[in-house]
């Protein structure tokens, strides 16, 4: 899993730099820079909602509210560097609303819910149909769910926001460099037990 | 381990996710219609400069000479009239549809100085204020933004 598996005409700038760029030149009146905005931090939402568990669909509608709430308040973002950081704070804390309501709700057997739910491979399912990526996702899902969430959201950061993050996560702020290592040797280890690297 | 291995390390999990968990392929497309349906046109409806006296030293009927006089319309049908002189910016809202005491002017230079000022009740409005450089006009009413392009003085 390296470079050339990135997707083909991804620019070399960061959807940070891109962002923050877009963002600028929407506010100096180039309307048409929004767009790029959107396109740039859309794909980093969709994986920072995906942390918190939320299925395709709901994931979809977080993403949704996020680009409606950033309409409705862009104005109040001082630092256009920011941006970015903005996005991803209020898609966590949507996606994170939306997982606690989730929860509330009544629970359904998985035998009811099968037979319901469209016969389609799940993402993990794919992944191990690739041996090398079978072997990475297999390390992740051996290790526990607040480190996959952790770990996802971290890796879709640039400059991860721990303050937040402690509260959305329920861990203490200072704990959450040493947790994010820790969980980082968790699935070097799993690796390692699963094969060579 | 080191912080570097530790990120070479995220890098491959961000890029396994990206590839065995991709977003929705038209969910990019779908955000940009989203966005631009949320009344963003209208917030960002711009000012278009139709009248500058620099382009045309014989209308400066006013008789002076060292003033810069900008005229903007705006699509919903109103316009702004702006004077530059001797360290002033004076100008006018006109035709506005809508409590003129509920808008703002925001005078900005490309180097990152801003002049806000209300209006007074018949749509004048004075910054003391000598731009330099290039300038710009925002009209904020209601939850609106309307700006003009930079103008260079």
């Amino acid at each position: 899993m390296s470079e050339d598996r990135r997707t083909e005409g991804q620019s070399d700038l960061s959807p940070w730099d891109m962002a923050s760029g877009a963002f600028i030149a929407w506010r100096q009146g180039d309307a048409g820079a929004v767009d790029e905005l959107v396109a740039a931090m859309t794909p980093v939402l969709w994986h920072v909602v995906r942390a918190y568990g939320l299925d395709r669909e709901a994931a979809e509608d977080v993403v949704q509210a996020t680009w409606l709430g950033f309409v409705r308040l862009h104005r109040t973002i001082e630092d256009p560097q920011a941006v970015a950081s903005w996005l991803i704070t209020s898609a966590r804390r949507g996606a994170a609303a939306h997982s606690r309501t989730a929860r509330r709700a009544t629970p359904v057997q998985d035998e009811t819910l099968h037979a319901a739910l469209p016969d389609a491979e799940s993402a993990e399912a794919l992944a191990v149909l690739d041996d090398e990526a079978s072997r990475l996702w297999g390390a992740v899902a051996s290790v526990d769910e607040r480190c996959r969430k952790l770990l996802r959201v971290v890796a879709f950061m640039d400059r991860p926001d721990y303050q937040s993050l402690s509260q959305e996560l329920d861990m203490p702020v200072g704990s959450i460099g040493p947790t994010r290592a820790r969980c980082l040797a968790k699935v070097r280890t799993a690796l390692s037990r699963g094969g060579e690297r | 381990m080191t912080a570097e291995s530790d990120a070479a390390l995220l890098v491959e999990l961000r890029d396994m996710w990206t590839t065995y968990d991709p977003p929705p392929p038209d969910l990019v497309a779908t955000m940009i219609a989203v966005v631009a349906a949320a009344d963003l046109d209208d917030e960002w409806e711009m000012l278009v400069l139709v009248r500058d006296s620099a382009d045309e030293p014989a209308a400066q009927v006013r008789g002076l000479g060292t003033s810069r006089i900008l005229y903007f319309t705006a699509a919903e049908g109103w316009s702004l009239d702006a004077e530059l002189d001797e360290g002033q910016v004076r100008g006018q809202l006109l035709d506005f549809d809508g409590d003129l005491r509920s808008v703002e002017v925001e005078v900005e230079t490309t180097d990152g100085q801003s002049w806000t000022t209300d209006l007074d009740e018949v749509g004048f409005f004075a910054i003391a204020a000598e731009p330099t450089g290039s300038i710009r006009f925002t009209v904020r009413y209601r939850r609106k933004a309307v700006s003009s392009r930079w103008v260079e003085l």
